[in-house]
């Protein structure tokens, strides 16, 4: 990128500002299909292994329960206080690492094991060591100071003392969902949380030796002002996070049906909406954070920065991350596994991913090939949300293209936004400009072929830019 | 042949598509082409002396072209991608004889009896190019040129088996592998730096003797030190003069 300044532009970000997918993957989910079944997986996971240098393993463990519903939660989770539940649901893991293990040489070096959610703190901190002990017991884990073992955690259901049990199991990453410290927002979002029981766990990390925090904060939420979250931003910058993301909230009620309660009216219009993204920019980079590249911030001598400095970021289902090249494997209901040139994804609901394992079968209902066009698009989507850069002359070299011809189509679509100088189109690159910075994903959707493919199902799929 | 390609094996430029050979050209790729021409000998020619040559395939990753004890009537030559010849033992374990590139004949241990003394599979989308082995004997007796490239293609096949019978080092077998295949696709018009490994990990473990683990730790190890980078099957060759010197021994050029 070139710089790591970032322009705020109201009347762009509004003119930019349309559905479009957040690229946490290429192609995107709408594409999986149930043509690729676990013998699919199979046999990518095997091809995987006949690399002459097999990429190493990232794990991700999906933990889809929530003690308590959040009203903008768009995520797939089951609402349950019912702590047998997550015993029930640890056996069945249990039996889908035992049948995927085995799926990867074992010199497959494990460098980064991530639990989402849901809330995986919904499972007890001994419950969390035993999945960890688990895992290393199927699994070669690296023994490098680089592996991450990280952990998203909801500050309400975790005490400091947790946090003691946690880093003794070998978690040196955690990530807080506190989206805005607001009464009335955590009110009208149905999740309380005070800034001490916060700041408590966050300085617990610190003093048991956490690598790395990340606070998550979430824009255009209801009764949200900008008075009030000012004041977050000042609490969170003060307690210095490494890392804190800002999501913009999608009110897609017709999706996600907890958004049903939330009321339309008391939702900050248009403009406010911008001038709280605004607010957080400025504040955060008058803090000393960096613009990492869609929602993400960190600090400069934050792994995450120090990484995009020396081009080496990636991003994957995880969000960004400082290992590249490794293969993907998802574990639990609704995780996607990306290994070799391949996408796939456990059922979506409880009852068919204990199914399928009660069966002994791998839980994989739909995925994909990535032919050579989709892992060229990929390549090139990753390059720009990482680096800020389209590398025409390396991408050319690589894939054996003609950029100009091969993507006229895109670059034709990509042309007024380089008008409205998002972009500066160079011999052998194409750069972001801090104009584009905000807007990664609409110039990504030039490059995206499916985008063109006439949507069968006539709901929103994709949140908007902003 | 001869000119430098910027085309990673095992991707064709268009040129070598459109040189594909039909009912009168040879391929660009055929192992026999320029000895028959050096002897005044077109495709029309070789088939007004009723030798068949057929272009069959594709076969695709997996598939047997022949198996051990199979009846052997026919060599044939690789026109696109890579086949694997392997013996398996008593045991049931597998002992990979070699990997033949495009331009290269497969079969040619064969000679000596009536059967096929291997095994023979596609690592990737194959095409050949099958002739009747007495056939071309025959022809060889009056076209001393043909008689010539087959001794050498005999010779070469022998040597390449007896390269790996040394006790050299995991490092020196894989810089003679790697040295090895590049001079060969280079030879066939392919780049000579950049090409994809098309036989799995375990298939250059066995064919090297060493152990899978062993052929990622040199890789890796090689690629810290900048001599190539390696990314999921595709490999560029950085310094290739410490490679050839490191090769040197075992390849003996």
């Amino acid at each position: 990128m070139e710089s790591q300044a970032i322009a705020f532009n109201a009347e762009l970000l509004r003119r930019y500002d349309r559905p479009g997918p957040r690229y946490t993957s290429y192609p995107t989910a709408p594409q999986f299909h149930a043509g690729f079944g676990a013998r699919e997986l199979r046999a990518v996971a095997s091809a995987s292994n006949g690399d002459p240098i097999p990429r190493r393993l990232s794990l991700y463990v999906h933990v889809p329960f929530c003690a308590s519903p959040c009203f903008y939660c768009g995520c797939n989770r089951i609402i349950t206080r019912d702590t047998a539940r997550g015993e029930a649901y640890l056996a069945r893991l249990y039996r889908e690492i035992a049948l995927t293990a085995p799926l990867f040489d074992r010199d497959r070096e494990v460098i980064q094991l991530h639990f989402g959610g849901g809330t995986p703190n919904f499972l007890s901190p001994a419950q969390l060591r035993e999945v960890v002990d688990t895992l290393r017991s199927h699994f070669h884990f690296s023994d490098a100071d680089e592996r991450d073992l990280s952990i998203e955690l909801d500050p309400r259901f975790v005490s400091p003392a947790d946090i003691a049990e946690l880093a003794a199991a070998g978690f040196n990453r955690a990530s807080f969902g506190v989206q805005d410290f607001d009464p009335e927002v955590q009110v009208a979002v149905n999740r309380i949380q005070s800034v001490e029981e916060t700041r408590a766990v966050v300085d617990a990390c610190r003093g048991n030796g956490f690598r790395s925090v990340n606070i998550d904060l979430i824009y255009g939420l209801p009764k949200q002002t900008r008075e009030g979250f000012a004041r977050t931003l000042d609490i969170v910058t003060g307690m210095r996070p490494d890392r804190v993301a800002v999501y913009g909230y999608a009110h897609l009620p017709e999706l996600f049906k907890p958004q049903k309660q939330i009321v339309g009216a008391d939702l900050p219009d248009a403009e406010t909406r911008l001038a709280l993204l605004q607010l957080a920019i400025e504040r955060l980079t008058a803090a000393g954070y960096c613009y990492i590249g869609m929602d993400h911030f960190a600090l400069p001598d934050d792994e995450l920065a120090l990484a995009q400095a020396r081009g080496g970021l990636h991003r994957n289902f995880m969000g960004y991350t400082t290992h590249a090249d490794s293969d993907l494997v998802g574990l639990g209901v609704s995780a996607i596994s990306h290994v070799g040139d391949s996408f796939s994804q456990n059922p979506r609901d409880l009852p068919s991913w204990q199914a399928a394992l009660d069966e002994g079968r791998l839980p994989v209902f739909r995925g994909m090939r990535l032919d050579e066009d989709d892992q060229l698009r990929a390549d090139l989507i990753q390059q720009l949300m990482c680096q800020g850069e389209i590398p025409m002359a390396a991408l050319e070299r690589r894939y054996g293209i003609d950029f100009a011809a091969y993507f006229a189509d895109a670059l034709a679509k990509l042309q007024p936004l380089a008008e409205d100088g998002l972009v500066r189109i160079e011999a052998d690159r194409i750069t972001v400009t801090s104009r584009g910075r905000m807007l990664l994903r609409n110039i990504a959707m030039c490059f995206d072929r499916y985008l063109d493919q006439p949507v069968t199902d006539a709901r929103p799929r994709f949140s908007r830019a902003i | 042949m001869g000119v430098l390609s910027n085309v990673p094996f095992p991707r064709q430029s268009p040129q070598t598509l459109a040189d594909d050979g039909d009912s009168l050209r040879f391929c660009s790729t055929c192992a026999f082409s320029q000895a028959c021409m050096d002897e005044g000998m077109d495709k029309g020619a070789l088939m007004d002396l009723h030798v068949l040559v057929e272009h069959i395939g594709p076969f695709h990753a997996g598939d047997h072209l022949f198996r051990e004890g199979e009846p052997f009537e026919a060599i044939a030559a690789v026109r696109a991608g890579t086949v694997k010849t392997y013996v398996v033992d008593r045991d049931g374990h597998e002992h990979v004889l070699g990997f033949h590139l495009p331009g290269e004949v497969i079969g040619l241990n064969a000679i000596d009896g009536e059967t096929y003394p291997c095994n023979a599979v596609a690592l990737d989308t194959v095409m050949l190019c099958r002739f009747s082995f007495p056939k071309i004997a025959v022809l060889a007796t009056r076209l001393p040129g043909l008689q010539r490239q087959l001794f050498r293609l005999l010779s070469r096949d022998i040597g390449r088996a007896a390269l790996l019978a040394g006790d050299w080092s995991a490092d020196q077998r894989m810089a003679a592998f790697l040295v090895g295949l590049s001079r060969r696709l280079a030879a066939r018009g392919f780049s000579a730096t950049r090409f994809q490994l098309t036989m799995a990990r375990t298939d250059i473990a066995n064919y090297l003797r060493l152990a899978p683990e062993t052929v990622s730790r040199v890789l890796r190890r090689f690629q810290e030190e900048g001599r190539l980078v390696v990314d999921r099957r595709e490999l560029e060759l950085l310094d290739t003069a410490a490679l050839e010197a490191l090769a040197a021994p075992v390849l003996r050029a």
